[in-house]
C-alpha cells in the first residue's frame, strides 16, 4: 500500500497527483469508450491547462493511451491501458489502428470463393463456411460466425456470390428447406453472369464530366480526351 | 416516362440529320412546347419560318410518322371551329435510329429478305400504297415483281409489322366532359384509371379497330374491304378530312410500319437473350416457346381499349401448351418434358441474384416481363456505377438498392465493408450526379446532421436514360466529326490509296465501325428503359 503523498504541481516519477488521479478514475470508469478532454473538464471541473498537463503526464507514465475516434476524427479519446477501445471508436472488427484492414477482408473473400469453387455441392450454408474458418490454423484467419456472415454478405454485394433459399431439392438436398444458402454466381455455378452494360462501355458512361458536356461547349464530343483515347487505334 | 432534356436534343439531332435544320426547328418547337397549331409554330419557332413552310414541314413529318395532327372538340354550344393541332411523337422519332434493327433483326429473321425489303421501303418513305411500293420496285436494280411485293405486304400485315395509317386528324372529346360522364353513378374509387397522357389519347383516337388496321384481304384499287368508317374508330370522333390521308390518290390504302409490334418483337428477343445469359440455353428455349404461346393473347389484351396499362405479364399458359410450342423448333425437340419442367422450375426460382422470371400458379405459368427487363436495367445501372465510381460505390449502390429505404452513412460503410472516412465522399459523388437520394436528419445536441441515403429507382432510371440519350448523341456527333475531318480522303477511291493514306483510311473505318456499333448497342439499352 502506497503512502498518501502531498499534492504536487508536477507528478513525480513514481506517483501521480490529485488531478491526475481524478482524471484517471474518470477514464477508467468509461472503460472501452474512454474520455475526451471536454468530458474530463465538465466532469472534474479542472482547468483546461491542468487537464492537458495531467493527460500528458498520464500518457508518459503509460497509464492511459490515446485512441482516435472513427466518426469524429478531430476528437481524441483517452483510455486506461487495461481496456481495449470499443467498436464505436475503432470502427469494428475489421479496423486496425483506425484504418479498415482491406487486405485481410480481400484475403478472406478469396478464401470463401476458393471454398465455394472446391465444394462438390454447388450450394453451402453459412455453417459450412464458418467451420472452415473455425478450424483455421492461424489466429489471424479465425473468424467468428458473425464475421463469416459479413464476409459472405460482402461477396453478395460484390455480385460474386448469391444468396438462395433452400427448397430441399437437387443441389439443396443437404440443407433444410427455407435455409439461407450461398452459391457462386457466373458460369462456374451453372448460372449466368451480369452483362456488361452498353452505356458503361462507351466513354460517356464512365465520364465524370458528362453533366458539363454539350455539343458546342468547352467539353464536347469533338474535343473530348476520353473519346480521343478510346478511338486511338 | 416523360421526355428528358437530352432526349429532346437527341430527337432534334435525328430530325436534323434526316430532314435538315428547318424541319428540326419545327420539331424542337413541338417537343419543347407540346401540341401547337401551325400558326403558333410559325410564330414560336426560333427562326423565321413562314406559315406555308411550317405546313409543308408538318406534312413531311406526318408522312414520316414523326408528327400526328388532331383537334379538340369545341365545348357544346360554342360556334368556334376546332383548331388543328400537331403533336411530335418522340418515340417514333427515336425509332428512326433503329430502323435497321426492325428490318434485319425482326422481319428478315421471321419473314425473310423479301418482306424485309418491302418494310425497308416503308421505313425509308414513311407511308406508301401498294402501288407506290410496286413503282418503287420497278425503279430498283433488284426487282422483286408486283406479285412478290403484294405477297410480302400481305405477310407483313398478317404478322402486324405493317398497319394501315391511322386517322389523319382525330377529334378528341372535350377534356372536361369525359371524366364527368364516366363518374356518373359510380364511386370514384371504383372507376379510377391511370390518367392517360394527351399523346396516348390522341394515338388511341387515331388508331382504327383491328379489322381495319390489319385487314385480311386487300386488293389494289379496291378499298371496299377496308373502307374507312368513322364508326370503327373507337373513343374520340373523327372529323371528315378534306383529303383522306388513309388512302392514296387512287383511293388505295396507305401502309406504314407498325412500331408497336416491331418493338414488341424486340422486347421478346431481349427477354430471351436475358434468360439465356442469366440461366441457360434450355431456359431460353422454354421462354421463347412461352412468348410464342402468349403472343396472340398478348395482342388481344393490348388492343382491348379498356386495358391501357402496359402489359407486364403474359397470359397464364399450361405446361402442355408450352411443350407443344417447344417441339415445333429444332432446339425444342431435343428437350424432354422432364427437362422443360426443370427449366420452368429454374425460371420460377427467386434469389438475391435474380428474381423469378416466370410466376407459377395452379399449374399454369405466366411470364413476368417486368422482372426480366428489370434485371437488364439493373445490370446497366450497376455497371455504370462500377465504372464511374469504383468497386466500393458499386457495393454501396447494390446494398441501398436491396434495402430500398433510407440508410445512415455509417451503416452503409459497415454493410459494404468500406472505409468509414471515405464513405461520405463516395456517396456524395453519386448523389451529385443524381444516382442517390439524400436526406439530412438533424438531431438535437449533435452539431453535424446525420445523412441518410437511398436509391430511388425511378430517379436513377430517368437520370440514366437522359445520360444515354446524351451519349448516343455524342457518338453520332463524334462520327460526323471524324467523317468531316477525313472528308477529302474519303473522296479518293480505296484502290488508289497507298502507304500512310491507306493506313489513315483504315483507321477511319475502324473508328467508324466502333462508333456505329457502340451506338447500336447503346440503343438496345435505351429501349430497355424507354420502350420495354
Amino acid at each position: 500500500m502506497s503512502k498518501r503523498k502531498r499534492p504536487e504541481p508536477k507528478s513525480s516519477s513514481g506517483g501521480i497527483n490529485e488531478d491526475e488521479k481524478n482524471i484517471l478514475g474518470l477514464i477508467r470508469s468509461k472503460q472501452g469508450m474512454g474520455a475526451t478532454t471536454y468530458e474530463m473538464r465538465t466532469a472534474t471541473k479542472i482547468q483546461p491547462t491542468l487537464i492537458t498537463r495531467a493527460v500528458a503526464s498520464l500518457k508518459k507514465s503509460s497509464l492511459i493511451k490515446e485512441v482516435p475516434n472513427m466518426n469524429n476524427k478531430g476528437i481524441k479519446h483517452f483510455l486506461a491501458v487495461e481496456f481495449q477501445p470499443c467498436k464505436e471508436l475503432t470502427g469494428g472488427d475489421w479496423y486496425i489502428d483506425g484504418a479498415l484492414d482491406v487486405s485481410k477482408i480481400e484475403g478472406l473473400k478469396e478464401i470463401c470463393v476458393r471454398i465455394l469453387e472446391r465444394l462438390k455441392s454447388k450450394v453451402v450454408t453459412l455453417d459450412v463456411i464458418y467451420s472452415y474458418f473455425e478450424k483455421a490454423s492461424s489466429d489471424a484467419d479465425k473468424l467468428s460466425r458473425e464475421q463469416t456472415r459479413e464476409i459472405l454478405k460482402n461477396l453478395v454485394l460484390d455480385n460474386v456470390v448469391m444468396e438462395v433459399k433452400s427448397n430441399g431439392l437437387t443441389d439443396f438436398s443437404a440443407t433444410r428447406i427455407g435455409e439461407i444458402c450461398y452459391k457462386l454466381t457466373g458460369k462456374k455455378s451453372g448460372g449466368g453472369e451480369a452483362r456488361d452494360g452498353a452505356f458503361a462501355l462507351v466513354p460517356c458512361g464512365a465520364c465524370p464530366h458528362i453533366g458539363l458536356c454539350t455539343p458546342d461547349g468547352v467539353i464536347s464530343p469533338t474535343t473530348c480526351v476520353y473519346f480521343q483515347k478510346w478511338l486511338d487505334f | 416516362m416523360t421526355t428528358t432534356e437530352f432526349g429532346i436534343v437527341y430527337a432534334v439531332h435525328i430530325i436534323t440529320s434526316h430532314f435538315g435544320s428547318v424541319a428540326s426547328k419545327v420539331c424542337e418547337c413541338l417537343l419543347r412546347r407540346g401540341p401547337l397549331s401551325s400558326r403558333e409554330i410559325s410564330r414560336l419557332a426560333e427562326s423565321d419560318i413562314n406559315h406555308s413552310k411550317v405546313k409543308d414541314i408538318l406534312y413531311l413529318l406526318i408522312q414520316h410518322n414523326c408528327v400526328q395532327a388532331f383537334s379538340i372538340e369545341p365545348p357544346d354550344g360554342s360556334e368556334s371551329k376546332a383548331i388543328v393541332q400537331y403533336i411530335a411523337l418522340f418515340s417514333n422519332i427515336l425509332h428512326r435510329a433503329r430502323y435497321n434493327k426492325f428490318s434485319s433483326k425482326v422481319v428478315n429473321e421471321e419473314l425473310g429478305s423479301q418482306c424485309s425489303g418491302v418494310l425497308d421501303g416503308l421505313l425509308s418513305n414513311g407511308r406508301l400504297t401498294l402501288e407506290q411500293l410496286i413503282d418503287r420496285d420497278r425503279d430498283s436494280k433488284k426487282q422483286m415483281g408486283s406479285e412478290a411485293i403484294r405477297d410480302s405486304l400481305q405477310k407483313l400485315v398478317a404478322a402486324r409489322f405493317v398497319e394501315r395509317v391511322p386517322s389523319p386528324e382525330p377529334v378528341l372529346g372535350n377534356k372536361d366532359e369525359g371524366p364527368a360522364q364516366k363518374k356518373r353513378g359510380a364511386k370514384p374509387s371504383k372507376i379510377f384509371k391511370e390518367p392517360e397522357s394527351l399523346e396516348e389519347r390522341i394515338l388511341e383516337a387515331a388508331t382504327p379497330v383491328d379489322a381495319i388496321r390489319f385487314p385480311f384481304i386487300f386488293e389494289q384499287g379496291s378499298s371496299s374491304t377496308v373502307a374507312d368508317d368513322d364508326s370503327n374508330i373507337s373513343e374520340g370522333k373523327r372529323k371528315q378530312p378534306e383529303v383522306d390521308y388513309t388512302s392514296g390518290p387512287s383511293n388505295e390504302v396507305i401502309w406504314r410500319p407498325n412500331f408497336e409490334e416491331l418493338i414488341r418483337r424486340l422486347r421478346h428477343k431481349a427477354c430471351v437473350e436475358i434468360v439465356k445469359e442469366r440461366r441457360d440455353e434450355g431456359c431460353a428455349n422454354v421462354m421463347k416457346a412461352m412468348l410464342e404461346v402468349g403472343r396472340s393473347q398478348e395482342k388481344k389484351a393490348k388492343t382491348d381499349k379498356s386495358v391501357r396499362t402496359p402489359i407486364f405479364f403474359s397470359v397464364p399458359m399450361s405446361m402442355g401448351s408450352i411443350y407443344e410450342e417447344l417441339i415445333k423448333t429444332d432446339a425444342g425437340r431435343e428437350m424432354t418434358q422432364e427437362r422443360v419442367e426443370a427449366c420452368l422450375e429454374q425460371l420460377s426460382a427467386t434469389s438475391s441474384y435474380l428474381p423469378a422470371f416466370v410466376i407459377e400458379s395452379d399449374g399454369s405459368y405466366i411470364v413476368d416481363f417486368k422482372s426480366i427487363i428489370s434485371v437488364a436495367q439493373k445490370d446497366e445501372m450497376e455497371s455504370v456505377v462500377m465504372r464511374r465510381y469504383g468497386k466500393e460505390a458499386f457495393r454501396m449502390f447494390r446494398y441501398l438498392s436491396q434495402e430500398d429505404r433510407f440508410v445512415e452513412t455509417d451503416k452503409i460503410a459497415d454493410a459494404a465493408l468500406t472505409e468509414k472516412k471515405d464513405t461520405p465522399q463516395i456517396l456524395l459523388k453519386m448523389w451529385k450526379d443524381g444516382y442517390l437520394h439524400m436526406q439530412k436528419l438533424a438531431v438535437t445536441g449533435v452539431y453535424i446532421p446525420f445523412l441518410l441515403w437511398k436509391v430511388n429507382k425511378l430517379i436513377v432510371s430517368r437520370q440514366m436514360l437522359d445520360e444515354m440519350y446524351h451519349a448516343s448523341l455524342n457518338l453520332s456527333l463524334r462520327l460526323t466529326h471524324e467523317t468531316d475531318s477525313e472528308k477529302e480522303l474519303l473522296l479518293l477511291p480505296m484502290e488508289k490509296l497507298e502507304g500512310a493514306l491507306k493506313e489513315r483510311r483504315n483507321k477511319y473505318r475502324a473508328k467508324s465501325v466502333l462508333l456505329t456499333s457502340a451506338r447500336f448497342k447503346l440503343d438496345d439499352a435505351i429501349m430497355l428503359f424507354h420502350d420495354f
